[in-house]
């Protein structure tokens, strides 16, 4: 076997296991024996003889034992179990490569590898995994064609093979625009692990925030259409509060049906939308996330929930990244506040609350003064901390925060705000979410990390909801500009290559017959093209313009009376003449005689041919001419 | 230097001659005289196979009258010595000395008939005074006369008692043809003329000894293109490297490639080789050199070296 067919076996054979590894999802146990592939390799590479057979065969049926083990016991899953017997497989088979034909299980196995790999992650080294494995396994196959062949040290692959690479990458990359991704993995059990400390949470309560926020875990990024909303990703409400934590009441939901995958909540002028596309981790929850009031939704699935606060839930929380796109409004009169009693519930024993928001703002005189007053009070007199004390014994932790330590979090201003505006009549309600986000400005998106978890207030003022934040703002974290590029090329992943929707391919079409192609306006001619004739006159000139070249990249080696002879070959056989490449000048004539062309040209003419190519004989002007009349003469 | 015409199916005067007077006794069979000629201008041998009764000795003898050249015809049998063919040291009281007389073989075309009849010794004494061109008896040399050609025939289908020729002895031989039988238009001919063995030595020689030997030398300077030279490597290398074949042709078989296409383009009146001289000689150089796989015969052989050279592109 040559040095290059065995390097690139046991590149495949790397490759397949170590897009394995990368997972993470497969027992540390069965990746030693993938640890035997550096020797096996190293013997092979150096053409070390093969370990005998009976030692493979034994070793391979116990592996095939151990397979049922593990499937049924060990790790209780079948793909995991066959991911581990595929390592050992190809461990073992690196000390058992004799044929020239041997190699090509160490590909199949890799392939193996390779599915098992994208069905247990989305990670984008799998994307670098993949490469590789495309241009390794095509020199592979091409290698053993030719070594099957045994024709392999005659043969000029070098040309091929860039030739077939390049065709595979345009036919992959033709497929990937056209093929949209299918939603969940071939099995249908793509997981991630998910955010298990999670700074957004459906619950709240002291104590158990403040972690969270110091928290850089990514929690979702976003694509924002605009600047219009402040970016106060808005996840769930909650009405009620127990003196120590916040709970949601309304919880009777309805349900949404989605009309060509789009959930319509209500109508909006399409240019007062504000789009966002959202790619959210992991994260326990069934929530879906926006900025301002969100009028439509498009996601996966056929059924959507609101409930009575009016979040938006998927039917299930799901458990793995995924991608959808709000269409939100900034709040406004067109969507009435119902008046429900739980936004003026107010626990036990908060009198000092209640004369202390008497105090700030019982002057004024419309809800909305009364709110503003609160939200600066709380602003210029509180300490924004993450680290408070324990609260001491006999005294509620929002009174702590109030009167004693004067130091907090979102959790306490939001809960403080509600609670006064409450005690002042004022329907309010705590939001709980995500405020922010860096900008990237490498692919123009958002990044919202768990430390963006934040809760603030909205209060029913005048028939509709308004947003207030009485938290002072915190200072603002950096981060470095390596971070941002190697996370923009993440989004960028997830966004073009896992995440490539029909939508994308609309848009992608659109912008090929979007633009207008203004024709010079001479008065009484109108002149309309269709962009899409544009297209494909460019398209066939291009392809003209290739074929052109090739023709003539075809045919410029040769000197002129190379030229003329083989047009002359084409010619006969263009006619029916039987000629192929190892025809010889004089089988050409007779064929030519055959087709009933001038016998005596024909002659004169490969006569010609031949004493200039073969004879070495100077093409003088005369014989040029006469060799051109011969050939133009038939 | 001959003189180099645009088109290539010009002969000369003289060898149009002979060619004629070859053709005119053995009728239909231009290809093979052409062949034969070629051989004997590019002095290499020829081996024949076929079946008796298809005209080898006339072939033969016409070729020799006709370059006025002596003629010697030896039939093999089993129970031959060297000595029969070589010649042998004969006492003579007279002058007191071994005096050599010489055998059979000292002719210029020499027609061994029946070469697989014989013991491999006197096979291979033979084939080496064919290769060398002279003979070696009890240390003395003498030299064959030239020109010096053996046609030798073999009979394919007796096997009884006879002593195939090894591959390395076929090697010796420049082409390997059949003869085959006639066309059907020139064998209705053939019933009504009599072999005239006499005629034809009375008709006198067309060209002179001399200028054979002339042409055999101008063979030399037939020129061959880079590409063209490449194109016979090809073939020659791939004969080595085909899957069918076990035993490639040898450096001695490109060597008579490239001498018999020499020969033939000389013959068509070219100083330069093209690759047809090449394509349309090589089966027949090439056919007995190579081992196939699955032997069974020559003939098959040949289809294999005519499938390489349906595969090998030819320069342009």
């Amino acid at each position: 076997m040559p040095k290059l067919y065995k390097s690139i076996t046991a590149l495949l054979a790397f490759t397949g296991c170590i897009s394995l590894v990368i997972t993470g999802e497969l027992n540390p146990v069965f990746l030693l024996p993938g640890i035997a592939l550096i020797p096996g390799y190293w013997r092979f590479l150096k053409g070390r003889p093969p370990l005998p057979r009976w030692l493979i065969g034994s070793l391979s049926l116990v592996e095939v034992v151990i397979v049922f083990f593990d499937a049924f016991i060990v790790s209780g899953d079948f793909l995991i179990a066959i991911a581990h017997m595929t390592i050992v497989f190809q461990a073992l088979k690196s000390f058992d490569l004799r044929e020239p034909w041997d190699p090509l299980q160490v590909f199949f196995m890799s392939l193996l590898q390779l599915i098992i790999t994208s069905e247990l992650t989305l990670s984008i080294a799998v994307g670098g995994i993949f490469i590789v494995f495309l241009f390794a396994m095509i020199v592979a196959i091409v290698l053993s064609h030719f070594i099957k062949e045994g024709t392999l040290h005659k043969v000029e692959f070098k040309k091929p093979l860039v030739f077939i690479s390049l065709f595979a990458f345009i036919a992959t990359s033709v497929f990937f625009v056209s093929i949209p991704r299918a939603k969940g993995g071939l099995w249908g059990r793509r997981t991630e692990k998910g955010i298990t400390f999670v700074g957004f949470s459906e619950k709240v309560d002291f104590g158990s925030f403040g972690n969270a926020l110091i928290d850089s875990t990514i929690a979702m990024r976003a694509e924002v259409s605009d600047k219009r909303l402040p970016l106060y990703w808005k996840g769930i409400t909650l009405d009620y509060f127990d003196g120590f934590s916040w709970k949601n009441t309304l919880r009777k939901k309805k349900r949404i049906f989605s009309k060509a995958g789009k959930f319509t909540i209500r109508y909006a002028k399409p240019e007062k939308l504000t789009i966002q596309k959202i790619f959210i981790e992991p994260m326990d929850t069934a929530v879906l996330f926006g900025l301002g009031e969100i009028v439509a939704i498009e996601s996966i699935g056929r059924v959507l929930y609101m409930d009575e606060a009016g979040i938006l839930l998927l039917p299930a929380k799901i458990n793995r990244r995924f991608s959808y796109t709000v269409y939100s409004i900034p709040y406004s009169r067109a969507s009435p506040v119902e008046s429900k009693p739980e936004y003026l519930q107010i626990p036990d024993g908060i009198e000092k609350i209640a004369a202390l928001a008497q105090q700030v703002a019982g002057k004024a005189d419309t809800a909305l003064a009364k709110a503003k007053l609160i939200e600066a009070f709380l602003r210029t007199n509180y300490k924004y901390s993450l680290t408070t004390k324990p609260t001491p014994e006999g005294i509620t932790p929002i009174e702590d925060f109030l009167f004693n330590s004067k130091e907090g979090f979102c959790e306490h201003y939001a809960t403080a705000m509600v609670l006064m505006l409450r005690s002042l009549g004022i329907p309010a309600r705590i939001v709980t979410g995500f405020l922010g986000g860096e900008e990237n400005s490498y692919a123009d998106y958002i990044i919202v990390r768990q430390s963006n978890a934040h809760s603030w207030v909205e209060a029913a003022i005048d028939g509709t909801w308004r947003r207030f934040d009485p938290t002072p703002a915190g200072p603002p974290k950096m981060a470095s500009l390596l971070f941002l590029y190697l996370d923009a090329m993440k989004m960028n992943w997830y966004r073009y290559i896992i995440g490539f929707s029909s939508r994308d391919q609309i848009m992608l079409l659109r912008s090929l017959t979007m633009p207008v192609f203004k024709m010079p306006e001479i008065p009484g001619i109108k002149i309309t093209v269709r962009p899409v004739f544009i297209v494909i006159a460019i398209a066939a000139f291009t392809t003209l313009t290739v074929v052109f070249i090739l023709k003539i990249s075809r045919l410029k080696r040769y000197p002129p009376e190379t030229k003329l002879y083989l047009k002359f070959k084409d010619r006969v056989r263009k006619k029916g003449g039987k000629v192929s490449p190892s025809s010889t000048p004089s089988e050409v004539m007779h064929e030519a005689y055959r087709l009933k062309m001038n016998p005596d040209a024909v002659s004169e003419f490969i006569g010609i041919y031949k004493e200039i190519r073969f004879g070495g004989r100077k093409m003088d002007s005369r014989i040029k001419d006469k060799y051109k009349s011969l050939f133009s003469g038939r | 230097m001959h003189h180099v015409k645009a088109t290539n199916e010009v002969l000369s005067n003289s060898l149009k001659a002979l060619e004629d007077r070859v053709n005119s006794v053995i009728k239909g069979k231009a290809k093979v005289t052409r062949l034969a000629i070629c051989t004997l201008l590019a002095r290499g041998h020829l081996l024949i196979e076929d079946v008796p009764g298809v005209g080898k000795t006339t072939l033969a003898f016409t070729l020799a009258k006709a370059i006025n050249c002596s003629f010697q015809r030896i039939q093999f049998t089993s129970d031959m010595l060297p000595s029969d063919i070589i010649g042998v040291s004969i006492y003579n009281p007279e002058s007191r000395e071994f005096e050599f007389k010489q055998g059979p073989l000292f002719a210029n075309i020499v027609l061994a008939d029946e070469i697989n009849r014989t013991t491999p010794k006197t096979q291979s004494a033979l084939l080496e005074a064919m290769n060398e061109r002279r003979v070696s008896v009890e240390r003395k040399t003498y030299t064959l006369p030239e020109p010096f050609m053996v046609i030798a025939t073999q009979n394919p289908l007796e096997y009884h008692g006879t002593f195939p020729l090894p591959e390395s002895q076929l090697d010796r031989f420049m082409l390997h043809l059949k003869l085959g039988y006639p066309a059907l238009e020139y064998e209705k001919e053939v019933l009504f003329e009599r072999a005239d063995f006499e005629a034809i030595e009375k008709a006198g020689p067309v060209i002179e000894t001399s200028e054979i030997l002339k042409m055999q030398k101008e063979i030399d300077n037939v020129r061959i293109e880079q590409s063209v030279l490449d194109y016979l490597m090809t073939i020659i290398t791939e004969t080595r490297n085909n899957e069918k074949i076990r035993l490639g042709a040898s450096t001695r078989g490109a060597q008579f490639l490239l001498k018999i296409a020499q020969a033939s383009a000389y013959y068509e009146g070219r100083d330069y080789i093209t690759p047809e001289d090449i394509k349309e000689t090589a089966p027949y150089v090439l056919g007995h050199r190579i081992i196939l796989r699955r032997q069974t015969s020559i003939s098959d052989a040949v289809k294999v070296i005519e499938e390489i050279l349906e595969k090998t592109p030819v320069p342009v």
